[in-house]
């Protein structure tokens, strides 16, 4: 433990405060941001989306089930956050007390932080968008049929954004190694 | 602690640089897609034919994410305490390179999905615009590309050998 203090004494002024909070505070809070604001991201889309579904529907009710495909690009959003969120708590060990703020396991719990930082606000921007590309794709259906399917390849493009935070956070996550319990 | 060499906290800033390459290019390519799709969607009311033409702006869009993704992939699994010391000039050196990639493709993208927006509505009055909005995205998307390679040009460098980590020209891009 006394190469850990002379370690934190050589560093800055952010690292004296830092050693002090304990990784579980950021492995928690960093699983919390993964799952919660995923799950904002998707509902903001989802009234995006339905809202406009549901009045352009008023005129031209055909478009109700073939556009609820956009509601469910937003579900899944939700759902790869939920996954994650199982990722990262499973990466969660106990360690003894006197080695929790060991250099190891500092940076494990930085890793999973900053893991489920990346899926969560990922998530909540390709939420927002693929909502508001389906509120279009829905009102431009109405008018115009055959412009359905096109409108969907686009929000397919949009979709792609919530993979990528789920890969980057998938790969992030493999860094979280606690030190071992001798 | 036998392996583990560099500064405690230094991971923090690394992991947080790698967090921001991703999520500011992230939020970039999604304001660049919505605002472009919603231009194709509303001209593709009165021009279906014309919509296939218009993805052009949502595709440079979505490459922003796949930079953002690139370089977030390479700051993470160069924080590796145990095989390279990993000190604090290490931690913010990521830090800032990922901030740059991030910043830079956030604005990439709000410039794309701005001009890819006003572009296709006007190209479905007058089809000699295409060319011109076409150039006008490419330099958007110069913002983002030239920023990452830069980054990615310096990577290679010090993990090839040449740099020791502490190369300051390589690190802090202008």
């Amino acid at each position: 433990m006394s190469s850990s203090a002379i370690i934190a004494a050589h560093s800055s002024s952010w690292a004296a405060a830092l050693v002090r909070i304990s990784p579980y505070t950021f492995s928690a809070i960093g699983i919390a941001v993964s799952i919660g604001v995923s799950v904002l991201g998707a509902a903001w889309g989802i009234y995006i989306t339905g809202s406009s579904l549901i009045g352009a529907a008023i005129k031209a009710p055909r478009i109700t089930s073939k556009n609820l495909i956009s509601v469910i690009f937003c579900e899944a959003v939700a759902i790869y956050g939920v996954i994650v969120a199982i990722i990262l708590q499973t990466k969660l060990e106990s360690v003894p007390k006197a080695s929790i703020y060991e250099p190891e396991s500092l940076r494990a719990g930085y890793a999973i932080f900053a893991s489920g930082l990346i899926v969560g606000f990922a998530n909540l921007v390709c939420g927002l968008c693929v909502g508001i590309i389906g509120s279009s794709c829905a009102l431009s259906d109405a008018q115009n049929s055959s412009l359905f399917v096109k409108i969907l390849v686009i929000e397919i493009f949009g979709s792609a954004l919530g993979l990528f935070g789920v890969i980057v956070g998938i790969i992030m996550s493999a860094q979280a190694t606690w030190p071992s319990k001798f | 602690m036998a392996g583990f060499s560099g500064d405690e906290t230094a991971p923090f800033f690394g992991f947080l640089g790698a967090a921001a390459a991703l999520i500011f290019s992230c939020m970039g390519a999604a304001y660049g897609t919505a605002k472009s799709g919603v231009g194709v969607a509303s001209m593709g009311v009165m021009r279906p034919e014309l919509v296939m033409k218009s993805i052009v702006p949502v595709v440079m869009a979505g490459v922003l994410g796949i930079y953002g993704l690139i370089i977030a992939v390479i700051i993470s699994t160069g924080i590796n305490p145990k095989a390279k010391s990993y000190y604090l000039f290490d931690g913010y050196a990521h830090l800032s390179s990922g901030l740059s990639c991030g910043l830079a493709g956030l604005s990439a993208g709000m410039a794309i999905g701005i001009v890819g927006d006003a572009g296709v509505r006007a190209n479905a009055q007058q089809p000699k615009l295409f060319v011109g909005m076409i150039l006008i995205l490419i330099f958007a998307e110069a913002l983002a590309f030239a920023q990452s390679r830069r980054f990615m040009d310096c990577e290679l460098y010090q993990t090839l050998g040449h740099g020791n980590g502490r190369d300051l020209s390589c690190s802090f891009v202008l």
